[in-house]
C-alpha cells in the first residue's frame, strides 16, 4: 500500500469563511446490539513534499462511526476517498493524527504499540490476492506466521491452521502450495483464512472481492457471510463496488474525500438515498467505475473527477459536483444531521430551514 | 529540466567530498611514516619531531584533511620527495594521456559494441547473435591484463605490426598513433564486448514490448521500427558506459603499465612500487574524481534522453 | 510457472442439501476432487531452480568445470607432480610440453603445472570469501536502509553511493596499498569494493517488497520489524542477491589477479597466478606460450563462473 494516498485533501478550512463541522455522534437510533467498535472524530493526515513545499494532507476527516457486534458495516466511496487510509487507521497500521477509537469499551491508543489483545481480536483482509501472500511462503507458513508470533506452540498452530483452511473452504492438502500455484479465488481464501487464524472478534475487509472475477465473488462473499454467522464475527467491509456493499452489510457510511456523507441501514440507503453523491453513485450503477466518467447527469461542472487533494473546494467538498449546489455550500460545511432513525446526512439540502428539507 | 541539472550537480557534491575523505583516510592508514623520505637517519627524535610538525603531521586526522583538501582545490596536491616535482606537475602531463587513451578506447568500443549488440538483439537466433555472444562472453571474463599481454605479444611480438613502447605525442603524431593502436585495442574490445551484450539485452526486452506489435500494425517498416527500438534500449546503455569508461579508467594503472604509455596508470603503478604516497594520493584522487564528474555527464544525458529517469528524480 | 491441474473450488456448503442422497453425491465428489489435489505437490524453490537449471546444457557444462577446478585446487598438495615452490634456474623456461613439465617451467625454473594447480587455491579463495562476505554485509545494510528509510537509511546509502563513486579497480588499488600485499588484505579490498553494489541491489529490492500487501500483514499480527525483516523480506530479497553476487566470484578472481599483478597481492613466491603473470612477462617475447599460461587460466576460470552463473540467473528468474 503507498504510504500516502493521491487525490487526498489539504486540511484547511478558509480564514472567516467555513466552519468545520462539529463532531458529532453516529446515529443515535435505538441499537439493542452494543457497539464493539467505536470511531470518534478521527483524522489522518500526511505530510507530502511536493516541488519544494511541505504539504499536509487529509486523508481522513473528523470520520464518526460505530460498528455493532456482529453486524456488518459497509464503507463506501471512489477511489481516494480515504477509504483504505480508513481501514489501516482501524487497524493500527497508520496511527491516527486526532480523535478517539474505542474497541469493546476500551480506548486504543492512537499511536505506539497496540496491547496484544487488540492485535488479536482485529484482523484485515487485504485487496489484492497476489501481494497479499508472501510469494516464498507456503500457504500453511502463511497462516501460521500470526500465530507463531503470537507464541502459540507448534501443534497448536498446526490444529489451527488445518482448522482454518478447513472453514474457508480449501481442501486441507493445500497447506505445503505456494500462492503462485493457486488461482485468485483461493488466494483471497487463504488470505481470508490467514486474517481467521488469530480468532479474531473484528474483520476489515478492504476490497476484499474487487480483484475477483464475478462469479467468484459471489462464492467468496457467500463465504463470508457464513464464516460471519459460524463465528459471530463483525465486519468491516470497504468497497467501491455498490453492489457488492448492498449485499453484504447491515449498515452503510457513505465517504467521500475523507469525510462522511451519509450513513444509513442498507436498505434504507438503497431506497431513500439522500446525500447527492449517493444518488449519484447509485444511479451510475451497474458500471460504478471510478475511472469511467458516463455519468446520466449532464454536470456543468469543473470536471467529473475527484478534486485534486492540493485544492479541495471550500465549504462542502462535493459541491464541485453536486448537481444541486447552492450558494450556501461554498461558504459553510455542512453538519451531519439525522433526518430519520439511524440516517445521518451531511447536506445542507437538508438543514433547518432548507428547501428542500421535506 | 535546469533544475534537475543543478539538483543533480548539488548531489554529486557530497559524493566529491566523499570522495576525497576516503582516498585521504586510506592514505593516512598506510603503514611507514610519512616523513620517513625527509629524515636524514641520523637525525635524533627531536630533529624528527621537528620535521614532523612543520610537516603538519603531528595535527589530528581531520585538520589535515582540511588542509590537504584546500590545498587540492588551489591546485597544490603536494610534492613528491623521490621524484622531486609537484604532484600536480606530473598528473597534468599523465592526465592528457590518459583522457587520451581512455577516450579513444570508450569511443570505439561502445560505438562498435552499439553495433554488435543492435546486429544481435535484431538477429536473435541466428548465427551472428551466437557469435556476438560468445565474443561478449570472453570480453567480460578476460583480465584486461592478459588480453593486454597477448595483444603484445601476437601483434608486437609474433607479427611485429605494432610498437611495444608508449610514447607520446611530442614524438610525432605517427608515432604516437602507433602506439596508441594496441592499448586502445586491449580497453576497446572488452568495452565493446561488455556494451554488446547489454546492447543486445536491452534490445531483446524492448523488442518483445507491445508497442512494436502496434508499430508494425501502423504499418511501419522494419528499418523503422528498429530505430524505435533502439532509442528505447539506449538507457541501459548508457548506464553501462559510464561504467565502462570507469573500467577504462581504473583500468589505466594495468594497461598503461604494459604498454608503457605515460599516463595516471603508469604513474600510480610507479608510485605504488616506489611507496611515492603523495603521488599515490594524488592520482587516485584524480582519477576518481573524473569519474565522479564522467558519471554525473552521462546521467544528465540520460536524463535528457529518457524521460523515465527525469520523472524518477522530480 | 509449474501450473498443473487445479481443481475447482469447493465452496464451503458444497451440496449442503439436507436429502442423503444427495448428501452422498456430494461426499463421494468431495473426495474425487481432494484425490486430484494430491496429485498437485508443492515444490520447493529450490528444488525448481535446480530442475530448471539442469536443463541448460551450456550452464552444467560450465558448472562441471568449475566443480573440477574447485577440486583440483583442493587436492592439489596430492595431485601435484612437483612442489610449486621449489625450482632450479637450469631448467628456467621450459616450453610447454616438455617431458616432465607439461606446461612448462617459470623463469625460476619451478614447475608451472604444479604452481598453477596451488595457485588455484588462491584463486579461488580470492574469489569466493570477498564475494560471500559482501553478500552478507551487503545484503544487511541494505535491508536495514531499505526498511528503514528515513535519515539512517539515507546516510547508509549516501556512504555507500560514495565508495561506489570509485571505479572498482582503483579502490581495490587504493585499499590494498593501504593495507599492504598478501591475500587476506586482497580480500578484505575486494570485499569493501563489492559491499556498496550489493547494498544497492539489496536497498532496491527491499524497498520493491516493503510496499507488499503481505508485509502489512505480517505488521498486523503484532511482528516486531526484526522478524519481518528476517522471516518476510529476507527470502523475497534473497533470490536478486543470489543472481547479482553469483556473477561477482569471476569478477572477484579477476581484481584479486590484477592485484596480484601489480604486486600487491600475495608476496612472492606464492603462486598467484595475476603475480606469475607479472614476472612472467618479461620473457613475453622470448617464450611466449609459457608467458601465457597463467593468463589462460584466469581467463578459463573467469569463462567457467560466468557462464554458470548466468544460467543460475536464468533459472531462478524465470520464475514468479
Amino acid at each position: 500500500m503507498t504510504e500516502i494516498p493521491e487525490n487526498t485533501m489539504i486540511n484547511t478550512t478558509e480564514p472567516g469563511l467555513a466552519v468545520a463541522p462539529p463532531p458529532v455522534e453516529p446515529p443515535s437510533a435505538t441499537l439493542p446490539e452494543r457497539p464493539l467498535m467505536e470511531l470518534l472524530n478521527v483524522s489522518k493526515t500526511f505530510t507530502v513534499r511536493s516541488g519544494g513545499k511541505r504539504l499536509t494532507l487529509s486523508a481522513v476527516d473528523g470520520v464518526s462511526l460505530r460498528v455493532r457486534e456482529g453486524k456488518t458495516l459497509g464503507i463506501v466511496g471512489e477511489s481516494g476517498c480515504g477509504k483504505s487510509t480508513l481501514a489501516r487507521v482501524i487497524t493500527g497500521l497508520h496511527s491516527a493524527t486526532s480523535g478517539e477509537m474505542i474497541f469493546d469499551r476500551a480506548q486504543i491508543p492512537a499511536t505506539g504499540k497496540r496491547p496484544k489483545d487488540v492485535v488479536q481480536q482485529m484482523q484485515m483482509v487485504f485487496q489484492d490476492p497476489s501481494s497479499a501472500l508472501n510469494p516464498r511462503a507456503t500457504v500453511g507458513e502463511s497462516i501460521a506466521f500470526p500465530l507463531r508470533v503470537q507464541g502459540m506452540s507448534r501443534k497448536e498452530v498446526d490444529a489451527r491452521v488445518t482448522k482454518v483452511i478447513s472453514d474457508v473452504g480449501l481442501p486441507a492438502s493445500y497447506s505445503g502450495s505456494y500462492p503462485h500455484q493457486l488461482s485468485g479465488g483461493q488466494r483471497q481464501r487463504v488470505n481470508i483464512a490467514r486474517a481467521l487464524a488469530l480468532q479474531p472478534r473484528m474483520v476489515v475487509l478492504d476490497e476484499a472481492v474487487s480483484a475477483l472475477d464475478k462469479s467468484i465473488q459471489a462464492q467468496v462473499l457467500n463465504l463470508l457471510t457464513d464464516l460471519q454467522r459460524d463465528y459471530n464475527l463483525t465486519y468491516v467491509f470497504i468497497s467501491h463496488d455498490l453492489n457488492v456493499v448492498e449485499y453484504i452489510s447491515d449498515e452503510v457510511v457513505v465517504l467521500y474525500l475523507g469525510q462522511v456523507v451519509e450513513h444509513a441501514p442498507a436498505k434504507e440507503l438503497w431506497e431513500n438515498p439522500q446525500h447527492p453523491y449517493t444518488k449519484l453513485l447509485l444511479s451510475s450503477i451497474p458500471s460504478m467505475d471510478p475511472d469511467d466518467s458516463t455519468r446520466d447527469q449532464p454536470l456543468d461542472k469543473d470536471s467529473s473527477e475527484i478534486p485534486s487533494a492540493i485544492n479541495p473546494p471550500s465549504g462542502c467538498r462535493f459541491r464541485t459536483r453536486c448537481p444541486m449546489a447552492m450558494e450556501i455550500c461554498a461558504q459553510q460545511a455542512p453538519a451531519p444531521i439525522e433526518t430519520s432513525d439511524g440516517h445521518l446526512v451531511a447536506c445542507h439540502l437538508y438543514t433547518e430551514g432548507s428547501q428542500a428539507a421535506a | 529540466m535546469l533544475r534537475l541539472i543543478i539538483r543533480r550537480i548539488l548531489m554529486a557534491v557530497p559524493i566529491l567530498i566523499g570522495v576525497s575523505i576516503i582516498v585521504f583516510l586510506l592514505m593516512s592508514v598506510v603503514p611507514g611514516d610519512p616523513e620517513a623520505g625527509l629524515v636524514p637517519d641520523d637525525a635524533t627524535p627531536a630533529e624528527r619531531a621537528a620535521i614532523r610538525h612543520q610537516l603538519g603531521l603531528d595535527q589530528p586526522l581531520p585538520i589535515r584533511y582540511v588542509h590537504w583538501a584546500v590545498s587540492a582545490l588551489h591546485g597544490d596536491l603536494g610534492y613528491s620527495t623521490l621524484r622531486r616535482r609537484e604532484v600536480s606537475d606530473l598528473l597534468q602531463q599523465a592526465w592528457g594521456n590518459t583522457f587520451v587513451l581512455a577516450a579513444v578506447s570508450a569511443i570505439f568500443g561502445i560505438a562498435l559494441g552499439l553495433l554488435l549488440g543492435y546486429l544481435a538483439g535484431t538477429r536473435r537466433g541466428k548465427i551472428v547473435d551466437r557469435v556476438v555472444s560468445i565474443f561478449s562472453l570472453g570480453g567480460l571474463s578476460i583480465p584486461s591484463f592478459f588480453l593486454a599481454i597477448l595483444l603484445l605479444g601476437v601483434l608486437s611480438g609474433q607479427l611485429r605490426l605494432f610498437p611495444s613502447g608508449g610514447a607520446t605525442f611530442d614524438e610525432g603524431w605517427g608515432v604516437a598513433i602507433q602506439s596508441l593502436v594496441l592499448p586502445v585495442l586491449s580497453g576497446a574490445m572488452i568495452t565493446m564486448a561488455i556494451t554488446a551484450r547489454v546492447t543486445r539485452a536491452a534490445i531483446v526486452d524492448v523488442f518483445s514490448a507491445d508497442f512494436v506489435e502496434t508499430l508494425r500494425a501502423k504499418g511501419l517498416t522494419e528499418f523503422g521500427v528498429r530505430m524505435h527500438v533502439l532509442r528505447n534500449a539506449i538507457s541501459p546503455v548508457l548506464t553501462t558506459s559510464g561504467v565502462q569508461i570507469g573500467a577504462l579508467l581504473g583500468g589505466s594503472v594495468l594497461v598503461e603499465t604494459i604498454f608503457r604509455w605515460p599516463g595516471m596508470g603508469l604513474l600510480l603503478y610507479t608510485a605504488i612500487s616506489t611507496r611515492d604516497l603523495e603521488v599515490v594520493q594524488g592520482t587516485t584522487l584524480v582519477i576518481a574524481l573524473t569519474f565522479v564528474i564522467i558519471n554525473l555527464v552521462v546521467d544528465l544525458v540520460q536524463a535528457a534522453i529518457d524521460p523515465r529517469v527525469r520523472g524518477a528524480v522530480s | 510457472m509449474t501450473e498443473t491441474f487445479v481443481p475447482p473450488l469447493l465452496p464451503k456448503s458444497f451440496g449442503a442439501g439436507v436429502d442423503p442422497v444427495s448428501r452422498a453425491a456430494a461426499e463421494r465428489r468431495k473426495e474425487e476432487w481432494n484425490a486430484a489435489v494430491e496429485s498437485v505437490k508443492a515444490q520447493s524453490f529450490w528444488a525448481e531452480t535446480g530442475k530448471r537449471f539442469l536443463r541448460n546444457r551450456t550452464g552444467v557444462v560450465a558448472a562441471a568445470i568449475v566443480v573440477a577446478l574447485a577440486l583440483s585446487a583442493i587436492l592439489a598438495p596430492l595431485i601435484s607432480p612437483y612442489d610449486p615452490l621449489i625450482g632450479q634456474p637450469v631448467d628456467r623456461l621450459k616450453d610447454i610440453g616438455t617431458p616432465g613439465h607439461i606446461l612448462g617451467t617459470d623463469e625460476q625454473g619451478r614447475d608451472m603445472l604444479s604452481r598453477i594447480l596451488f595457485g588455484g587455491r588462491l584463486s579461488l579463495l580470492a574469489g569466493f570469501v570477498p564475494t560471500v562476505a559482501a553478500a552478507v554485509i551487503g545484503t544487511l545494510i541494505g535491508v536495514v536502509a531499505g526498511m528503514v528509510r528515513g535519515v539512517v537509511g539515507t546516510v547508509l546509502m549516501r556512504f555507500m553511493d560514495m565508495l561506489y563513486a570509485f571505479p572498482a579497480i582503483l579502490l581495490a588499488i587504493a585499499v590494498g596499498s593501504a593495507l599492504g600485499a598478501g591475500l587476506t588484505n586482497t580480500i578484505i579490498a575486494v570485499t569493501i569494493v563489492f559491499i556498496p553494489p550489493v547494498a544497492r541491489v539489496a536497498e532496491s529490492s527491499t524497498r520493491r517488497v516493503v510496499v507488499q500487501e503481505f508485509i502489512e500483514a505480517a505488521r498486523l499480527s503484532g511482528a516486531s520489524r526484526a522478524r519481518i525483516a528476517w522471516s518476510q523480506i529476507l527470502p523475497n530479497v534473497l533470490n536478486d542477491i543470489i543472481v547479482y553476487a553469483s556473477g561477482l566470484v569471476g569478477v572477484a578472481m579477476i581484481i584479486a589477479a590484477s592485484l596480484s599483478f601489480l604486486g600487491l597481492g600475495s608476496a612472492p613466491p606464492a603462486p598467484e597466478w595475476g603475480y606469475m603473470l607479472n614476472s612472467l612477462r618479461g620473457e613475453l617475447f622470448t617464450t611466449p606460450l609459457v608467458t601465457i599460461v597463467p593468463g589462460f587460466f584466469i581467463f578459463l576460470t573467469s569463462v567457467a563462473f560466468n557462464l554458470a552463473s548466468d544460467a543460475l540467473r536464468e533459472a531462478m528468474d524465470s520464475r514468479l
